[in-house]
Formats: C-alpha cells, structure tokens, sequence
C-alpha cells in the first residue's frame, strides 16, 4: 500500500513526465514542423499582427520613424470606401472561380474520368494529361496564356470572332471578373479533379453492382453512395481551395492588374497594393490581419460542416 | 518652396558640422574618409557597390567606364556593379526594402528625381552639400537644375539628363482623318476632337492615349493628369503653402477630360487593366497604330534608332496645349540620378563614382543615345549632342518646362491620382463624386491640414 500512497502523492507529475516520455517519438517527429511552422508561418503572422498596429511605411517621415498607432489602421480599414468593393470582388471572385468552377467542374471531370478509366476508354488519359497541363504552368504563365486570348488586337478570342465577321469584343475592359473567373477556373480545377478522383477509387465497385442489382438507375446510385462518399473529402477540397484562390492575385496582377477601376480588386491584390505599390507597410498588414481572420472563419465553417455530415 | 527645419535634419546638420570640423573621425571607421580641410580626399580606398537598373540597355557600359575611371584614378578602390535588368518601378521596391531592413544596402543607388522627398524624409539618402561646395563642375549646373535635386535646403542627387515630355502627333494619321499632316491642336480640348475625327474616319486602330489608373504607375500623373490640371488653369500643389489641392476646378475638368476620352471610346480600356500600358502604347505610336500621345521626350529615341527616316517623317511632336491656347508647356523633372545611401560604409568614394559618372562628356553622349536634355549646360555644347535637331528642340523645350516641387508626399498624390482617374476612366464615378473622392484620398494619405481644395 505505501508504494500505492508514494504513487499517489507523485501522480501528477509522473503522468506528465511519462506522457512525454510515451510521446516522445511522436514529438520528435512533430518538431521539425512545429519548427518550421513557427518560422514561416507563426512567426510572420505575428509580425504583420504588431505593424497592423503602426504606421510603418516604406517611404517618407514613417519610414524613419514608425509609431504604434492603436486601431488606427482597423478604423481606416471600416471606413475606407474601397475596402466594401474588395471584399465584395473576392467574395465574387471566391465563390465564382473556386466554389462553382474549379469544385463543380473539377468533380464533374473527376467523375468522367473515373467512369471512363472504369470502362477503359483510352481518351480519358489525354483529357486527364489536358487538364493537368493547365494546373503544372506557373500561375505568371497562366495570366500571359490568358492575356493572349483576351486582348483587344492580338488576341485568340477577338481573332476567332473575327473569321466570322463578328466582334472585336473589349473583354478585359468589358468582363473583367468574368475573364478572371474563367482564368482562374481553367488554372486550378485540376487541383480539385485529382482529389476527387482519388476519393472515387476508394469506392469499391461492388457497392454499385448491388445497387444496380437492386433497380437503383445511374442517378440514384450517384445520389445515394457517390455523393455520401465524397462528403468528407468534399469539405476538405473546398476548404483548401477556397483559402487559395482567397489568397491568390498574381492571375488577376497578369490580366487585369485589379482595372478597370477596382473591377477586379481583390483583397489579397488590394493588400499588395497598399504594401508594395503605396508603400504603407501598416495599412497593408492590417488588410493581411483581416484576410487571415476570414480565412479562419472559413476554415471553422467548413469543419464544422464535414464533421456534422460525415 | 518653404524651407522647414525638422529635428532629423538639423541633427545631421550638426553631425555635418561635426564631421566637418574633424571630431568624428576621431571615433570613424575607416580612415580613408576623413572629408576634413582639403578640396578633395587625398585619397580614397575600398569598395563602392554600385545598384541601378536597365532594360534599355544604353547605361551599362557608360557605368562600366565610370567604374573603371575611378579605378584607375584611385588605385585603393575596387567598384561592384549590381545591375538588375527590372523595370524602374520593380527595382525601387526591391531597393526599398532593403533600405528599410537592417542588412547592408549598395553605397550609390539609381531611382527618379521626383522621389528625393519622400527618401529624404526615410533617412535612406545623404545630403550631397559638402562634396557638390568642393566640386568643380557644378558651376555647369543651371540654378533650376539644382532646385529639382534640393529638399528641405540641401541638395541629394545630381541629374544628368533631365525629363521632358511631348505631344506626339503622327502625321500620317492626321491626314487620313482629314485633318492635315501639320495639325497641331489649337487648345486642349482640340485634342479629343481630333481624336474623334481619327475614330470616325478610322485612320488608326487607337485615336489617343491617355494614362490612367494604377497600371500606368507615375505616367497617370506625369503624362496625363497634372499636365491636364495645368491646361485647365489649375495646380496640384498651392506654391506658397506647401499645401496639396484636392478638388478644384481644374480637377473637374480634368476628370471630366478622362470621361470625355474613355467614354467616347478614342483611349482603349486596356490602359486600365495592362500592368506597363507605356510598352504597347509607345509601340504603337511608333508603328502608326495610335494616333496621339503624351509621352516623355525619350520615347522618340526608341522610334528613331527602330527607323529614322520614317520617325522624322511622321512623328510630329509639340508641346502641351491649355484652355486656350495651343502648345505652350511641358512638364519637367529631374530624370532618373544618382544617391549617396545614408547607410554606405564608403560615402566619399561613393560620391567619387557620381561624379565621374557626371563628367561632361558622358553626360552628352548617354543623352545622344536615350534622348533627354542634358543636366549641365557644358554638355549640350559637345558637338554630337549639337548635331540632333531633337535634342536641340528637347533642351530648348524646357524653357517652357513647369515642375513639381520635390515633396515627400508626392508618391501618395501619384496613388490618388491613379485611383481618380480610374474611377472615372472605368465608369464607375462622375467626374464630379471623383473629384470629391480624391480630396478624401489626400486627406486620408497625407494629413486633412496638408490638403485644401479651391
């Protein structure tokens, strides 16, 4: 019994130094990524969090001698016109290019060409390499493929209509969200295709010869084990591509540069702006601060939402 | 403009003061910078770093020769050229950055006049006072030379080429559109309508250029929109106060200028959404594609050495056009120069490679071959520069050159100029509201007691 009471008298402390020693391959594994996490993710992070709250600047009297500003920034952010229009061309951007375009489109492909690898056709091997090619380019490469199709003078489209005594059509100047939706669509639905691809291959086909033998026709059998299937992997896709295409500007930097206007000034473009164009360090970190803050809520929304379904 | 003595500068006022008299070198570094007593260093060692960009291709090996020339002159000194083949805008980030960390950063550096205030004010630039006092050659200087390269009472860089702009017109354009090989615009608003005559006639592909929005970087405001303010009788700075004006007459009607041109389609959108516009847009004026442009007076070079003969022959070029008179006045700037850095470990041989660089003859001949009046008035009688009739008409343009005071805030005026101009460009404001927004733009970037309107 008296080891029963010195075990007691020490538990706390014995777990915790136990559950160390336990874990401790695991930790040992983790750290690298903790470490690295800490220090290209974190720590960054926390470094635009602070010069949110100053008036740094890369230019000018606030370059010399930056000041802690409060919520200045926050305040300036509320009540900046320019900002509503923002986040309104990314939740347009967002919602066009990656949760209709590359999620729908990418699923659609995904299930073309699992259905035709099922059935072995050969051609399903040449559209799966197509679609790839678009998402391998740098996304610079991308813009330019694009500005090469829209332009006024040279470009593919304006050419095409060309031939048939039609056009020529201002697309940037026109459509720009449009052009950069589609841009964006062609760019990265390959992403959400090879994820969805991977998750129909874990379907074992046996599930549909049953249904099948039970009378379920085609769109019964993707409605009641396809789609349930994919609901897990479905929210992590579109989490993942959300917060990228949230994040991303350098395809609208390379088509439309934000114009006309701010037609197509998303926030991530508006925040390199005012950082690296206005030179306003603070102002642009703030915007940064508010983006990774969405991004979070995102990414709450969608777990919660494949936990409750999955 | 008025002189202010802020507490940065009269501290490194009285650093100079102390470093002239000799009591910091008692605690300096490197012995070979004593700038003390004699006209110039006796002698200078180690290495300068020397950082500029290039895309055309006709400085490098003007800065190879300078490099070189300091070399054999000072046997202690070793230059590093750090050539970055990037557009201008690119590079000043890029240098900015670096500026504003804490690593080493290059001894001389190479970005446009018109940002001396705002450098100044961060600290990254040396005042160039006591070597330009003990330096020969900037008697050659014209006194407007020097105030385009002075801030706050000191002067910071020395300009070797200066910029102007023309009102390029192309000749054979005009007279498909019924308009006469020798029309020249009998007032600003003379502009657009033969723009519109060149649309409806459809002599070329793109009637006119005019900047705007963010794509076209400074060239919304140099090129477009403070040439137009002056047009309209207006100014983008009161001279007196030191103030920025935000809305006023002039501005209206300058927006209203842009809505007139946009609108009525004679300048393509794609000025709104291309990231460099000036590429294809000087391009076209070249090749007869665009029928009128506001650009700088270097353009013209590009035409010329891509074909002479037929540049001279349909090129026109003229100057700015007001409310109601025909071409009366350019605008001019101090060009792209070159700075000592605050941070550099080698001020005097830093400022050594300016000054070779600076010498008479480099100054006519780089000027020959990317076209810009010279800085210094000896150069423009180096007998080459003599022999181009263009050069001569640059040079003599600027008598009618108007300029903007160098002032630190004017970058984030350049910003609210490009979001004004786009907004009405692309349709999304009256000419009005934009006006009214880009008083809101100043007070927000700059301070509301540095912004008026009239």
């Amino acid at each position: 019994m008296g080891t029963a009471v010195g075990a007691g008298a020490i538990r706390p402390r014995s777990t915790a130094a136990s559950a160390l020693r336990r874990n401790s391959a695991y930790l040992a594994g983790l750290s690298p990524a903790a470490i690295l996490l800490t220090l290209f993710f974190i720590g960054p992070s926390m470094w635009a969090l602070y010069t949110s709250f100053t008036n740094k600047a890369l230019v000018g009297i606030d370059a010399a001698r930056p000041r802690f500003v409060g919520l200045d920034n926050y305040q300036r952010l509320v009540s900046d016109p320019d900002f509503a229009t923002v986040v309104l061309n990314s939740i347009v951007f967002v919602v066009g290019s990656a949760v209709i375009g590359q999620f729908v489109l990418g699923l659609l492909l995904a299930l073309l060409l699992d259905h035709s690898e099922r059935r072995r056709y050969r051609f399903g091997t040449v559209a799966y390499a197509a679609v790839l090619l678009a998402w391998v380019n740098p996304t610079v490469i991308a813009g330019f493929l694009w500005v090469a199709m829209y332009d006024f003078y040279y470009g593919s489209l304006n050419t095409g209509l060309g031939l048939f005594g039609l056009g020529p059509v201002d697309w940037l100047g026109r459509f720009p969200m449009l052009a950069v939706i589609i841009g964006n669509i062609w760019r990265g639905t390959a992403f959400t295709m090879l994820i969805f691809l991977g998750a129909l291959k874990t379907i074992p086909s046996d599930i549909y010869e049953a249904a099948r033998v039970d009378g379920a026709n085609t769109w019964r059998r993707f409605w009641d084990h396809t789609l349930p299937s994919l609901r897990p992997i479905a929210a992590l896709a579109l989490l993942s591509i959300t917060m990228s295409t949230f994040g991303t500007f350098i395809l609208i930097q390379t088509l439309t540069n934000g114009g006309p206007g701010s037609q197509t000034e998303v926030i991530a473009l508006y925040a390199f702006h005012e950082a690296f164009r206005s030179y306003e360090i603070g102002y642009g970190s703030t915007i940064a601060v508010v983006m990774l803050l969405l991004n979070v809520a995102f990414a709450i929304v969608y777990l919660r939402w494949s936990r409750a379904r999955a | 403009m008025e002189q202010q003595k802020s507490p940065v500068l009269s501290r490194r006022a009285f650093l100079g003061a102390m470093a002239a008299t000799g009591v910091v070198v008692a605690c300096g570094t490197t012995p070979s910078t004593s700038p003390s007593g004699s006209a110039k260093p006796a002698t200078l060692s180690g290495t300068v770093t020397v950082s500029y960009p290039d895309e055309l291709g006709a400085k490098p090996k003007y800065v190879e020769k300078a490099a070189a020339d300091l070399k054999a002159k000072y046997s202690g000194v070793d230059v590093k050229i750090d050539l970055q083949k990037i557009s201008s805008d690119d590079y000043y980030t890029k240098l900015l950055l670096a500026l504003s960390g804490g690593g080493d950063v290059p001894d001389v550096i190479h970005v446009g006049g018109d940002r001396i205030g705002e450098l100044a004010d961060a600290g990254y630039i040396e005042p160039l006072d006591k070597y330009v006092a003990q330096w020969e050659d900037w008697k050659n200087y014209p006194q407007a030379v020097k105030d385009g390269v002075s801030y706050q009472g000191k002067v910071w860089a020395v300009p070797y080429g200066l910029d102007m702009r023309w009102l390029y017109i192309r000749r054979d354009v005009m007279d498909k559109a019924g308009l006469g090989a020798d029309w020249t615009p009998k007032n600003v608003d003379d502009i657009l309508i033969a723009a519109k005559a060149v649309k409806d006639k459809n002599a070329a592909p793109i009637p006119y250029a005019l900047y705007a929005g963010v794509g076209a970087s400074t060239g919304t405001a140099n090129h477009s929109f403070v040439p137009l303010v002056w047009a309209y009788g207006g100014d983008i700075i009161d001279k007196t106060s030191g103030k920025w004006i935000g809305d006023s007459p002039a501005v209206r009607k300058t927006l209203d200028y842009y809505q007139r041109a946009y609108s009525g389609g004679l300048t393509p959108k794609e000025i709104l959404t291309t990231t460099k516009p000036w590429t294809s847009m000087r391009e076209k004026e070249g090749n007869g594609q665009l029928a009128l442009l506001f650009e700088g007076g270097w353009v013209y070079g590009g035409w010329q050495s891509a074909n002479k003969t037929e540049t001279e022959k349909n090129v026109h070029y003229v100057l700015h056009p007001t409310l109601s008179a025909g071409p009366s006045f350019t605008i001019g700037g101090p060009g792209t120069v070159w700075y000592v850095t605050a941070k550099s470990k080698n001020k005097d041989a830093a400022w050594a490679f300016i000054a070779q660089w600076n010498n008479k003859d480099t100054v006519a001949k780089l000027n020959i071959e990317d076209p810009h009046p010279v800085a210094r008035s000896d150069s423009a009688d180096v007998a080459e520069f003599k022999a181009q009739p263009y050069l001569v008409d640059s040079t003599k343009a600027l008598e009618k050159a108007r300029f903007i005071p160098t002032d630190a805030n004017y970058g984030k005026v350049i910003d609210a100029i490009q979001k004004a101009t786009g907004r009405v460009a692309a349709g999304e404001m009256s000419p009005v509201d934009a006006a009214k927004r880009y008083t809101d733009d100043l007070k927000q970037a700059i301070g509301a007691d540095k912004v008026i309107t009239q």
